[in-house]
């Protein structure tokens, strides 16, 4: 379990909805200062209360949302909008093939549509047109389900997705799932993955029925087959993917659970209805993201009681020993835990070795969402390299510990989606010899002239064991040859204003206005 | 803007809008919308533009108003007119163009009011909501709001001068380098050219292309209305050409240009003559290999009306290539696709192709599939190959689905790399041929 989520109730299914993050668990979203004072400010709840005057484009929740449902076998998605909403869809049809052949999965064309909604639509609505959607997904496609990512504009004018899918129930053999993840209604995008685990949580993970057996046994008998479920149940452990994890990471994550005796499994991204009907045979639910999944996890314990593992990501000596312990804990395996993690470290730091000679005294900054990037940090500092600041999407209590336990109380921490201004404000001061990234940050801090590594990616292995490994390779490549940044930063103009590049970060945030 | 559309080859109205400010030097986009559209958006034209990049302010670098569900209850002009200010302190441009999505429209702000305050430091304003309709919409409004803003009113005019419209930065995946060649091959007629979009262009410039002496829109779906309010306001008259693509059709285009602009004809013919010399100077290279394994394929285009029919004709007319079956996927309206299908008229090969508007790629599938005989288990079967899918990276799945060479040419391509590259003109043309003979020879 987890001290994080015990205090929070999840019984949200019942609703169309689910509440936004900024009211499930609160969130600071604009911050910059040291590690301590952010400490203090998130208790008082002051960190929570601050706005940008300037501000840039971040994320949307109907991207994030989308991102895990889309990935689902057999889907058709519907995004009930105007165009733009989810247009970036004509550029990922590449990257779902790749993934599903990386994943050794059966090869699929991404179908998606859009509603196309109108001028018109939007005096009129525009339930007809997701209607024939609809239909016309059916019909070409035969898909298990039809999912429809509600946008802004219906979610203005009220369009009610729910009871077209109420309607069509029985005219389609695809299961309905509407996905209500409107960008207006959350500045904290992680929200998107509630809106879609609740879509998933309502209408897909619908267990197979068990009968009782036509012939009566006289009571005391055993049934081997059951017996065999029963104990194949309390071994498995579902590990839960996020968008950001490779099959590198998925086949290493499980190399390790299962070295300590366990049946581990990965879902519910890319995972087949059929897998998502089984859900609930699990002896234990392991978050490997508190960010993406602890509104699902909440709601299958409420729904199957299957306890679950919200604690750090196990990225990193460390935090992979952590994460690998926890697990263990549950299962009373703390010795067998014990021995694989002194074997796999020691194999680990004689191969790191070399590269730690090389990195050793290097500085770094590190840029994404809080977790990853709070552990991804602290691997890099293990590694003897100097850790100049974070930059985290959001901060909320899920990394209240990983804060606690940064040593240096004064370590730079600047909160904020996206906003590369300040980003790149920070480290014209720091001056950094590496930067390691999200998507989108890397490119702008490329043109400053700094090097740059990803801190994820479908064809990376960055978790686990080997996945330390990969990363501390992949930084000590990088500092091999940075001319490409250089060159970059000499001939290529970034936007920013000296009068900004000189400024102080704080000067940007403000108390927000009410609501 | 009719029924929905499977797998659209389309951003919305701001999309449009966003990609265009990003092919203008030094502009900077400031969206007043909920936060995530603007980086969104803009992902979708450098992720599926072969690769375009996000230009001087894009991606999550472009100013955002944020708005929330308070704003959409209280309205969100105040803190539009905050985020202006502030951009104006943290960002260096040239031009400052605010925009907006879908949200703010429908709760009434009214966006390019607060963008008149703050003219006098560089900030206009477009209206450019989603729902108003695609990319070629967002294109059309900031171009129009250049012409009726920016571009300064000019009595004398150049009349060897001519505006580029209808070229949608992005959306023409090969614009940069398409603009260049159009600017190189016009010059060679003694022709200036204002691109907007190509080499050495920037706001300064931009200013006075009121001068110009005519517009040549290269599309019917983008410009017509910037060429339109460039003759309301500035008085140039305008012509509609084609992306002119390989000998025939660039020929044709530079004769059309020198009517329009009463060009000596001898000149312009001395030109054509000496490039097509050129041009085939270099295409004789594959002339054998061409020949003896027989590169000669059944053709099928898929793409926007910008490229369907440039290509079609110069892989027929000029390349010699069976033009089997032509889709236009972004043409609604029964008389335009009725004028449409006019153009392929000038298709002179014995097969001509069959021209067809299907907007869903599925559907296209059925209709290609139905278009040819379908094998019933006959000894000897006339198959529909070799083939060769030229279109958009969707259409990979048709290409596959046929057995068919395959060469992604129209948004979106995702699959390769596109830096100054172009299709337009003599030289673009055989790049192209390089593309498509290369697919066919990479196992060797």
């Amino acid at each position: 379990m987890s001290k994080y989520s015990d205090e929070l109730s999840y019984g949200f299914t019942s609703t169309l909805a689910p509440p936004v993050r900024e009211t499930r668990i609160g969130v600071c979203s604009a911050f910059c200062g040291s590690c301590s004072q952010l400490r203090g400010d998130v208790k008082s709840g002051c960190a929570q209360m601050q706005r940008r005057k300037f501000d840039q484009s971040g994320g949307c929740q109907l991207g994030l949302a989308c991102g895990i449902v889309s990935s689902l076998t057999n889907v058709v998605m519907i995004t009930h909008s105007p165009l733009g909403c989810n247009s970036r869809y004509v550029a990922m049809g590449g990257m779902r093939r790749t993934m599903r052949a990386s994943k050794g999965k059966k090869d699929e064309e991404f179908i998606w549509l859009h509603t196309n909604m109108g001028e018109l639509d939007v005096v009129q609505g525009g339930i007809d047109k997701l209607r024939r959607a609809v239909l016309y997904a059916e019909k070409q496609y035969h898909p298990e389900a039809i999912i429809i990512a509600n946008g802004c504009v219906p979610g203005i004018i009220g369009d009610d997705i729910d009871s077209l899918c109420s309607e069509l129930e029985d005219q389609v053999s695809a299961k309905l799932v509407p996905i209500h993840c409107e960008g207006f209604k959350s500045r904290y995008v992680a929200s998107g993955y509630d809106s879609a685990y609740h879509g998933v949580l309502r209408f897909l993970i619908d267990p197979y029925e068990r009968y009782d057996k036509a012939l009566n046994r006289a009571s005391g008998s055993r049934d081997e087959g059951e017996e065999r479920d029963r104990f194949k149940q309390s071994r498995t452990v579902n590990l839960f993917n996020v968008g950001s994890n490779s099959n590198g990471d998925e086949v290493e994550l499980c190399r390790l659970v299962h070295a300590l005796g366990l049946n581990p499994r990965f879902l519910p991204l890319h995972a087949s209805l059929d897998d998502l009907k089984h859900i609930g045979e699990a002896a234990l639910n392991v978050s490997v993201c508190a960010t993406h999944d602890d509104y699902l996890l909440g709601h299958l314990k409420e729904r199957f009681g299957t306890p679950y593992i919200i604690d750090t990501l196990p990225i990193g000596v460390k935090n992979t020993g952590i994460w690998l312990r926890k697990i263990a804990e549950y299962f009373h395996l703390e010795d067998e835990a014990e021995r694989l993690i002194a074997i796999e470290t020691a194999q680990l730091e004689e191969a790191l070795a070399p590269i730690k000679e090389r990195l050793k005294g290097k500085s770094i900054f590190v840029g994404g969402g809080e977790t990853r990037i709070l552990t991804t940090a602290e691997f890099f500092h293990s590694l003897g390299m100097k850790l100049l600041g974070v930059k985290a999407h959001n901060v909320d209590r899920f990394v209240e510990d990983i804060l606690e336990n940064v040593t240096d109380g004064e370590l730079l921490i600047e909160v904020a989606a996206g906003m590369p201004a300040e980003e790149l404000n920070i480290l014209s001061k720091l001056k950094p010899d590496l930067y390691c990234g999200h998507v989108g940050a890397n490119g702008w801090v490329t043109r400053l002239g700094i090097p740059t590594i990803p801190l994820f990616g479908q064809a990376f292995n960055f978790m686990g064991y080997s996945g330390a490994f990969e990363l501390a390779r992949k930084a000590d490549k990088s500092l091999q040859n940075t001319n490409f940044a250089r060159n970059i930063s000499r001939n290529v103009e970034l936007p920013l204003s000296e009068a900004w590049l000189a400024s102080d970060v704080n000067d940007n945030i403000k108390e927000r206005e009410s609501a | 803007m009719s029924d929905f559309i499977e797998r659209a080859k389309f951003s919305c109205a701001l999309g449009g809008a966003l990609t265009t400010i990003e092919g203008i030097p030094r502009a900077v986009p400031i969206v007043h919308a909920a936060g995530g559209c603007a980086s969104a958006l803009s992902g979708t034209y450098n992720l599926a533009a072969g690769y375009r990049g996000i230009g001087y302010c894009g991606g999550n670098m472009i100013p955002t108003t944020n708005i929330a569900e308070n704003n959409v209850v209280f309205g969100g002009e105040d803190r539009l007119a905050e985020q202006i200010e502030s951009t104006l302190k943290a960002l260096d441009a040239d031009l400052y163009i605010v925009v907006s999505g879908c949200q703010v429209e429908i709760i009434g702000d009214d966006t390019v009011a607060v963008a008149n305050r703050y003219r006098n430091r560089g900030v206009i304003g477009a209206s450019t909501p989603g729902f108003s309709g695609n990319t070629y919409r967002g294109y059309d409004a900031i171009m129009t709001t250049l012409i009726d803003n920016i571009i300064e009113q000019s009595d004398e005019k150049e009349p060897a001068t001519v505006n580029i419209l209808g070229v949608v930065p992005g959306h023409d995946v090969f614009f940069r380098g398409n603009l260049d060649e159009l600017r190189t091959l016009l010059a060679s007629i003694g022709v200036k050219t204002n691109t907007f979009f190509g080499s050495g262009e920037s706001v300064a410039a931009i200013r006075k292309y009121g001068s110009a002496g005519l517009n040549i829109v290269f599309s019917t779906q983008a410009g017509i209305d910037s060429a339109k309010a460039f003759e309301r306001r500035h008085g140039i008259p305008y012509i509609q050409s084609e992306i002119p693509i390989g000998p025939g059709a660039t020929s044709a285009f530079l004769r059309q240009v020198a009517d329009a602009l009463h060009l000596d004809r001898a000149r312009v013919e001395d030109v054509i003559a000496r490039e097509t010399r050129t041009y085939y100077s270099f295409l004789e290279r594959i002339v054998d290999i061409y020949a003896d394994l027989d590169f000669q394929r059944w053709l099928i285009v898929s793409a926007d009306s910008y490229y369907a029919h440039p290509l079609t004709r110069f892989l027929a007319n000029d390349l010699g290539w069976l033009p089997f079956v032509t889709n236009v996927h972004d043409i609604d309206d029964e008389y335009d696709q009725a004028r449409y299908d006019d153009l392929f008229k000038d298709i002179d090969s014995v097969r001509k192709p069959i021209v067809m508007f299907e907007r869903n790629p599925s559907e296209l599938v059925e209709s290609v599939r139905r278009a040819w005989s379908d094998n019933h288990n006959e000894k000897y079967y006339n198959a529909l190959t070799p083939a060769y899918v030229v279109g958009s990276v969707i259409e990979r799945g048709l290409a596959e689905t046929l057995n068919a060479g395959f060469l992604s040419v129209a948004f979106p391509v995702s699959n390769r790399v596109i830096l100054n590259k172009r299709i337009a003109g003599f030289n673009g043309a055989l790049t192209l041929v390089e593309d498509l003979i290369t697919n066919l020879v990479s196992a060797r």
